[in-house]
């Protein structure tokens, strides 16, 4: 264990706190210490609370003391992406429209987090309104790499990636409409959850997608992500599409072993054009999940580009129709390139967008007709790693939907049939910039992919590895 | 699939009430061409008793391997 208590894991640190090993002030004090020393070359806070967060810590300590713990992550602090309403505070969602905008409302799966006794940081920077995947904001600058302070986080949940990589907090809520967890997962080594449509509540989640978005959290290892989704998921009055039911025990599936599973590998598609050090990190991983028990196969999946597409047609649509009465009123508010992509949701007819609903359900047949042999599949996240921040910056260029599509090729499948995928930490390029990949289950089977994703964790040590 | 030319999309972007200008709508046909071209063995194929929920359905039904 270290003695630094913010380079903890967010499960070892609530025990810590919880045994009295360590106060919350001083694994607050801890975080603190790391986002004054790597925040200016970072930019991964949208805003600090140190006095605030000391005073909750405080708070946190003087109750325990009495005896009384508020719940799993009693004194724990954690910031989270600027885009989930927390009643009384300034919630910009990345953007200049709403800059000033104070929520009158707690989001659901932020209040769970907060009923099981987190201490509140700050917030961290996203992409102006979720809509982007590299991290840049012309707002409130981009967010920069911890690996490598040139490169991009990945978006949007660009602030959540970087400051998790960089141990500024324990774990982070992100959230995922085409890759916006994965991909800062994979850009910045950490581990990130994307979770089915339907399984944890997006009330008071800022919107952008009502058919695909979906709220996950960051965090150091596939434990500490099954800790947070046993927090946070589950049904909701506030939230008709939160699927009621039991859940299963996603704590107790990262302890399971994964001798005898079969673990798919696409024949096509997700293989196609890698850069070689992703393809030579595919092929470690591989190894790894078959030293532990795993059988893997070849799958050959239905055609992933019409999967893509009708990803775009309902992303850009159900986008545009969010934010028409702002394109209306305050169009010289928005980032180019934002504006340039809410534009494109105009060349979409109502008939082509209901097209690609309706299809939603026979794409996810055909797909789960395809992996009917094996309880999961694996896959990059990403062709490349990390790319430099003057490279992507594309702004509003004739190109730059090409660039997006580019990056976001290999995650927004997943997201047009609504899958649970967990992106987890699996090497390192000849570079030092880490490579993740991204385990795909079957809809509401989190609990098999943290499976998977726990055992490749206890095999390696990628996810334990702390930026300098 | 016909993908919509830049004159369809300045006439949608009216009728939608976010007029854009010509370069605009070239711009978004030109960003947009490679979905219209993807999801083109798709579009005009659905049986007409599909309906968008059937994705809930299909996500609830038990699946095992």
């Amino acid at each position: 264990m270290s003695t630094e208590p913010a380079l903890m894991s967010l499960t070892a640190v609530a025990q810590a706190i919880a045994s009295k090993k360590f106060s919350s002030r001083e694994v607050t004090q801890s975080c603190l210490d790391r986002v004054a020393q790597w925040q200016p070359r970072l930019n991964a806070f949208m805003a600090i609370e140190a006095d605030a967060a000391l005073k909750a810590a405080d708070a946190a300590d003087a109750a325990l003391a009495k005896g009384k713990s508020a719940g799993a992550l009693h004194g724990v602090p954690l910031a989270h992406k600027d885009m989930y309403y927390d009643e009384g505070h300034v919630v910009t969602c990345g953007s200049k429209i709403r800059r000033d905008f104070v929520a009158t409302t707690t989001a659901t799966a932020l209040q769970r987090l907060k009923d099981a006794g987190t201490v509140r940081l700050g917030s961290l920077q996203m992409v102006e309104f979720a809509y982007g995947p590299t991290g840049h904001n012309p707002h409130y600058g981009p967010v920069h790499n911890p690996w490598d302070v040139d490169r991009i986080t990945g978006g949007s949940s660009s602030g959540s990636g970087s400051a998790v990589a960089a141990r500024l907090t324990f774990a982070a809520l992100g959230s995922d409409t085409g890759g916006s967890i994965r991909l800062p997962a994979h850009f910045c080594g950490v581990t990130g959850l994307k979770t089915t449509v339907g399984r944890v509540s997006r009330a008071g989640a800022m919107p952008l997608s009502q058919s695909l978005d979906t709220v996950g959290p960051l965090a150091q290892s596939v434990e500490d992500c099954a800790l947070l989704l046993s927090l946070m998921a589950g049904a909701d009055p506030a939230d008709p599409t939160a699927i009621a039911g039991p859940l299963p025990d996603y704590l107790a599936a990262t302890r399971q072993s994964i001798k005898g599973l079969t673990i798919g590998v696409p024949t096509a598609f997700y293989v196609d054009d890698l850069d070689p050090e992703v393809a030579r990190i595919l092929d470690e991983t591989l190894a790894v999940l078959r030293r532990e028990g795993a059988t893997i196969v070849q799958v050959e999946l239905p055609e992933q580009r019409q999967l893509t597409a009708g990803c775009q047609f309902v992303l850009t649509t159900e986008a545009a129709a969010f934010h028409k009465r702002w394109m209306i009123e305050r169009p010289g508010d928005y980032g180019a390139q934002v504006f340039m992509r809410l534009q494109n949701g105009l060349a979409v007819s109502g008939v082509s967008y209901l097209e690609a609903m309706r299809w939603r359900g026979p794409a996810l047949a055909a797909h789960n007709a395809a992996v009917a042999g094996v309880d999961a599949m694996i896959m990059p996240v990403a062709p490349v790693a990390a790319p430099t921040i003057a490279e992507s910056d594309v702004g509003n260029s004739p190109d730059a939907e090409a660039v997006i599509q580019r990056l976001t090729r290999f995650t927004r499948p997943i997201n047009y049939l609504g899958l649970p995928s967990l992106s987890i930490p699996t090497g390192f390029t000849q570079d030092g910039l880490p490579v993740g990949m991204q385990v795909v289950g079957r809809s509401f089977d989190e609990a098999m992919i943290l499976r998977i994703g726990a055992a490749f964790q206890r095999a390696t040590d990628f996810h334990e590895r702390v930026p300098k | 699939m016909t993908k919509p030319m830049a004159k369809e999309i300045k006439a949608m972007a009216e009728i939608t009430g976010v007029p854009v200008d010509a370069d605009v709508a070239g711009r978004i046909a030109h960003s947009m061409a490679p979905a219209f071209e993807g999801f083109a063995a798709v579009a005009g194929t659905l049986p007409f008793d599909l309906e968008p929920a059937t994705f809930r359905l299909v996500q609830a039904a038990k699946v095992s391997k």
